[in-house]
């Protein structure tokens, strides 16, 4: 890999490391980088969709699954005009301390509507999407749930893909 | 485009766009009620869609979690 500008380092090294040897073969690694897609038009033209295992989904929505002992491959639709007070985390593997007070340090729902609103993206898709990371077949996340979500992001339209693993 | 606070797992993942800072897990665009921050993540993610030149490319962001967390301090502070 290549970098553009001084290299700090993560806050918790070596976690590929640490988790897959706590739970072997449950980490994803590929040879291969997959190749650049170019965007096809500016930003301030193009919609944008966030893909995110925060967990985060509306209220009264099938919570995902967080104490499955071989995880949840199943997704939820955020709908991008949702407001922060309307959504609830179901995930346990990450520090939420921060996102319970502001949901937009992990989920920045409220930024990207204000971007749209400011011409800097030219719009969101319908839905956002989220599941949770804990999950220890990555084949099947790769075959399943990632398939799934690729298929739901394309019908809705995505020219560009945020995407954030939490 | 993938935003990553842990730059070894992203490296073994291989997306083809990251941008990397080093936050806590969870924290990926910074700390509560710092929009200024929480809209700087996202518009180095957006410019890195455009630059970038070979997949695999890491972005680094050159801020640290202290920063990040003395600004948010100050935010709080003047929110009171």
């Amino acid at each position: 890999m290549t970098e553009t500008s001084s290299p700090p380092e993560q806050l918790r090294s070596r976690l590929w490391h640490t988790i897959n040897e706590r739970y072997p073969g449950s980490m994803i690694s590929k040879d291969d980088a997959v190749p650049l897609a170019p965007l096809r038009k500016p930003t301030r033209e193009s919609r944008l969709t966030f893909v995110s295992t925060a967990g985060v989904q509306p209220k009264g929505s099938l919570p995902l699954d967080t104490v499955h002992p071989v995880g949840d491959y199943t997704f939820r639709r955020v709908p991008s005009t949702t407001k922060p007070a309307d959504l609830e985390i179901h995930q346990i593997k990450y520090p939420t301390v921060g996102a319970h007070r502001d949901l937009n340090v992990i989920f920045p729902i409220e930024r990207l509507q204000e971007l749209v609103a400011e011409g800097a993206i030219g719009g969101l898709t319908r839905s956002f999407f989220t599941f949770i990371g804990y999950n220890m077949d990555p084949d099947r996340v790769e075959r399943d749930l990632a398939v799934s979500i690729a298929n739901a992001v394309q019908d809705e339209e995505a020219d560009i893909a945020l995407m954030c693993p939490a | 485009m993938s935003l990553s606070v842990a730059r070894d797992v992203s490296e073994m993942v291989r997306p083809p766009r990251v941008v990397f800072a080093p936050f806590m897990m969870g924290h990926h665009f910074g700390v509560p009620f710092h929009r200024e921050l929480q809209r700087r993540m996202i518009f180095e993610a957006l410019d890195h869609l455009v630059h970038a030149q070979v997949s695999g490319e890491t972005r680094v962001v050159p801020v640290t979690w202290a920063q990040a967390r003395s600004e948010g301090r100050a935010i709080e502070e003047r929110m009171k």
